[in-house]
């Protein structure tokens, strides 16, 4: 019943076809989507039913085009261009996602490896790992007393339990055969962990780790915009709604969803690379 | 003692736990050693505890009772003197080929020096032909070739023990095949101690020393070894021609056939029915496909059973005689169409170990039987016994072989009785190989028998096919010798005492029915069912005035009914006891006259016949007319045997009758 939209007969013409047809499948319906989507937001608020300026405003509203312009002015303290606001979110991001992934893979190869920690603990990480980012804040600025490292706290603890529960999945998925294998040639502790344990977890890890990528990035914004006086794209945001430049808000989100959309492929291709062989 | 034998389990068990203070018992009192260069095999169905029992020796798994030793050492860890190729590949596909042979070289020959360990890895990645192959992942290789690594690393170890599950369970046909006669050769060339796990009976031929067969689970045993006799190296092509290779084949699979039927009756309660008077009214009885065992096929057919009360009869067939054996040992078969020498056979404990004693209230069947050669002999200008005499004796290099169907069948009895009348031994001039008759013609064919002595339908199926030619036959030998007769555990009879006289007399009445020349074409249709014989009706004959075959010089002349035919005799089963003792089949009872007097059933013969109105038939004969023109009397038969020249070692025995 369904018919395909390529069967028009019309369009097979020669090499341009292909071409043609590619764009038409795979470019077309999401370039529509965007376009259908950004035409209701405008007109709803241009009809006035909602205060939300229109898409449009990103270019309408001068301060607001200054800043698209503008990204890497700094004009000192927390006044600086989006690129910069953004730059050190990421710089965050890494020292905590570095953190978490080291802490989270080590502690995870140690749970799936003795099956008493792993007995000891799930329960505890099953119950930590659903408190969401926000909870995390006050905690974190309570018990660490400064914006800084109660940020980077927070953005840790979001994105370690991915990266561990996966490395312990990884690890207790070993096939048996793999483990067989390597108690019948008696391997020694340090090759059974790199060259059975590791690679055998490591399309486990990059799960994890592509996973994590993201809740950081959800993190940092979440931590931000509750901290004052930081550099950063949440606080940025923050800022710019309690000065109600509605539209600056919305340059941040397509900024944070563009970096957002870049750290997860960036992961996604190191994870290709990694597992691949 | 010690320096041959590698492995050593004696009395060893496993029994897993279940929960709630059960366990499942896998594997009890198995008793198994494997030699130093030794191939072994084992086979059993699914879930028998083979991979468990492998796993014991490899130490992945342990015994929780018993002994399991390597080299006189108790196993109680993995150790890489014991390398396991899993049925999975089991390779790393993150290290190349030569990276994962190397993995297990550096690992366990640490002694050696780098340039040594290296080489080893590239010989042995070389001895699977993989060279090409050593800087490929795994991913980039076939199947075939993956297990081959694994093969290569398993040997590059060099470990005293290779432990195989199932390798190439899961390689398409063709490949199986071809890694089969590589590993053959690997093994061969190599002197690699070996233990494979396996279902798949042509390779555990092919491969093996000894095929070592479980039974089925729970507390799975071993249940028979076979030693296999085919020549090294083997090629699949000349193995599959030697002449053991379809009977080493068809004993395993009889073997796992078996073990089928024991399950399965082992899930089916019997119970036992009674009616019409008697004690037990569904029988199950065996048979073989053969012409000879008409009376049998014609009284179910025929509503004979029925007739008699016997209303829930249903006839098993069997293959070979074996599984007659075995299905009245077993208790899973009431009564049988067997071999005359068959009861005495039995009771005189050639099944096993334990004596069961059979008995027979009715002879069957009578003559029936030829003996037939490969028609090429007939070619060379064998027409007679001394001619194949002479024949063999001028070929003594040419191994010579010939078929019988079991040890206690008058053909094999016939067959040896007649070869030794001209002078030649059955045992030492020739071999004689124990086949299915349905097996024999086949054998023929190809060869690895210069011929047989079975019941039809086979000879003349042989002759018609223009394979063989009939160089005897039986009533030249031994004119009205009994063929089949009915028999049955004597606990059974007397346990079923009415039942039996019942099954006695609707037999009669059948052999009766079949003697009749106006019935046999019904009975050749009958007989030549899917169900019965499922050969073409051209075979079958029951032999008669009538009954002649265009272009074959002799067809069986079967005697189903008439004067002195029926009734068992003594004589001829103590002919049957005197000539399996003479070639060592079964020991002589010093209790001749009592064991006699227990197998043959005649008062339950005589009380079927008079019930029928057919007294006459009762006359019985006192002496035997032979080929050689001898008469045989039952008057003192341990002189008999010592008078005879052929013959092997007798041994005498009280048969205790229980």
């Amino acid at each position: 019943m369904a018919s395909s939209i390529s069967k028009a007969p019309g369009l097979k013409i020669g090499n341009f076809n292909l071409s043609w047809k590619g764009i038409q499948e795979n470019v077309l319906p999401p370039v529509i989507a965007i376009a259908i989507f950004l035409g209701l937001w405008e007109a709803l608020s241009a009809s006035g039913i909602t205060l939300l300026p229109g898409p449009s405003s990103l270019f309408t509203d001068a301060r607001t085009f200054e800043m698209v312009k503008y990204p890497f002015y700094d004009r000192g303290g927390i006044d600086k261009g989006m690129f910069w606001q953004t730059w050190a979110s990421l710089q965050r991001v890494a020292i905590s996602y570095t953190a978490a992934a080291i802490v989270g893979i080590s502690l995870g190869i140690a749970i799936g490896t003795t099956p008493l920690l792993s007995k000891a603990l799930d329960p505890l990480f099953l119950f930590l790992r659903t408190v969401p980012p926000l909870a995390w804040v006050p905690i974190s600025l309570a018990a660490l007393n400064k914006n800084e490292p109660a940020a980077l706290f927070v953005i840790f603890i979001t994105s370690v339990w991915p990266i561990l529960i996966n490395t312990a999945v990884g690890v207790k998925q070993i096939p048996q055969d793999y483990i067989n294998v390597a108690k019948v040639i008696q391997v020694s502790n340090k090759t059974y962990f790199l060259k059975i344990l590791l690679p055998s977890t490591l399309p486990y890890i990059f799960t994890g780790l592509r996973v994590a990528i993201s809740l950081a990035w959800l993190a940092i914004i979440a931590a931000e915009i509750v901290m004052s006086g930081i550099v950063g794209i949440g606080f940025f945001i923050w800022e710019a709604y309690q000065n109600n430049y509605i539209s600056e808000v919305i340059l941040a989100l397509v900024w944070i969803g563009a970096v957002g959309l870049l750290l997860d492929s960036l992961m996604g291709w190191v994870q290709n690379k990694m597992t691949k062989g | 003692m010690t320096t041959t034998e590698l492995v050593k389990i004696a009395s060893a068990g496993k029994a897993f736990p279940l929960g709630g203070g059960k366990e499942y018992i896998a594997l009890k009192g198995i008793d198994l050693s494997i030699k130093r260069g030794e191939f072994v095999a084992l086979i059993g169905h699914s879930g028998c505890g083979k991979s468990t029992l492998l796993n014991m020796i490899a130490g992945l798994d342990l015994a929780t009772e018993g002994v399991v030793e390597l080299e006189g050492l108790t196993i109680t860890k993995p150790g890489p003197d014991r390398i396991v190729v899993f049925q999975n590949y089991s390779i790393l596909p993150w290290l190349t080929v030569r990276d994962n042979v190397a993995l297990a070289v550096d690992e366990v020959l640490t002694e050696k020096t780098p340039q040594e360990r290296k080489e080893l890895v590239e010989h042995y990645i070389n001895v699977v032909g993989l060279t090409k192959e050593i800087g490929k992942y795994p991913g980039e290789i076939s199947g075939g070739m993956r297990q081959r690594v694994a093969i290569a690393r398993a040997l590059a170890v060099q470990p005293k023990l290779l432990l195989l599950d199932e390798p190439f369970g899961v390689l398409d046909a063709l490949t199986r095949g071809n890694l089969q006669e590589q590993l053959v050769k690997i093994c061969e060339d190599n002197q690699i101690s070996a233990l494979m796990v396996t279902h798949e009976v042509d390779e555990a031929v092919l491969m093996s020393d000894r095929i070592v067969m479980l039974t089925n689970g729970p507390a799975s045993k071993v249940g028979r070894i076979l030693e296999v006799d085919i020549p090294r190296p083997r090629k699949r092509l000349e193995a599959v021609k030697h002449p053991s290779y379809y009977q080493l084949r068809s004993e395993v699979i009889y073997f796992l056939n078996q073990q089928k039927q024991v399950k399965r009756m082992r899930a089916k309660k019997v119970q036992v029915v009674t009616g019409h008077g008697l004690e037990k009214t569904n029988l199950e009885l065996g048979f073989v496909p053969l012409t000879a065992c008409a009376p049998m096929i014609i009284a179910k057919e025929k509503g004979f059973f029925a007739k008699h009360g016997l209303d829930q009869t249903s006839l098993v067939r069997e293959s070979s005689w074996r599984g007659v054996v075995d299905g009245l040992t077993g208790g899973y078969i009431d009564a049988a169409a067997m071999p005359s020498g068959m009861p005495l056979w039995i009771s005189l404990g050639g099944a096993g170990a334990q004596s069961i004693p059979i008995i027979s209230s009715l002879t069957l069947s009578r003559n029936g039987n030829a003996i037939t050669l490969n028609k090429k002999f007939q070619d060379q200008g064998v027409k007679t016994l001394e001619d194949f005499r002479d024949m063999i004796r001028q070929s003594p290099e040419k191994p010579h072989r010939m078929g019988v169907v079991h040890p206690s069948s008058m053909h094999n009895l016939l067959l040896r009785y007649w070869l030794a009348s001209a002078g030649i031994d059955p045992d030492l001039e020739l071999t004689l190989k124990q086949i299915p008759p349905a097996q024999m013609v086949v054998d023929l064919k190809g060869g690895t028998i210069d011929g047989f002595c079975v019941g039809d339908p086979w000879n003349l199926r042989a002759e018609i096919e223009g394979i063989g030619f009939t160089i005897a036959r039986d009533i030249d030998i031994w004119k009205g010798h009994p063929g089949k007769v009915l028999g049955c555990r004597a606990d059974w009879a007397a346990a079923y005492p009415n039942t039996f006289i019942a099954l006695t007399k609707a037999m009669l009445e059948s052999c009766h029915y079949c003697s009749d020349p106006a019935n046999a074409q019904e009975i050749r249709t009958i007989l030549a069912q899917k169900d019965y014989l499922g050969t073409s009706m051209e075979f079958i004959h029951l032999g008669g005035p009538n009954d002649v075959v265009p272009g074959v010089e002799s067809i069986a002349h079967h005697v189903f009914s008439g004067e002195g035919v029926n009734r068992p005799s003594r004589t001829e089963h103590l002919w049957h006891m005197v000539e399996m003792a003479r070639w060592g089949d079964v020991p002589f009872p010093r209790n001749w006259v009592e064991v006699l007097e227990k197998t043959c059933a005649v008062g339950v013969f005589s009380t079927a016949a008079r019930e029928l109105g057919m007294t006459e038939i009762s006359y019985a004969r006192n002496s035997i007319q032979l080929v050689d023109g001898s008469t045989f009397s039952a008057e003192d038969p341990i002189r008999y045997l010592n008078d005879l020249k052929i013959k092997r070692d007798i041994t005498m025995a009280e048969i205790p009758l229980t």
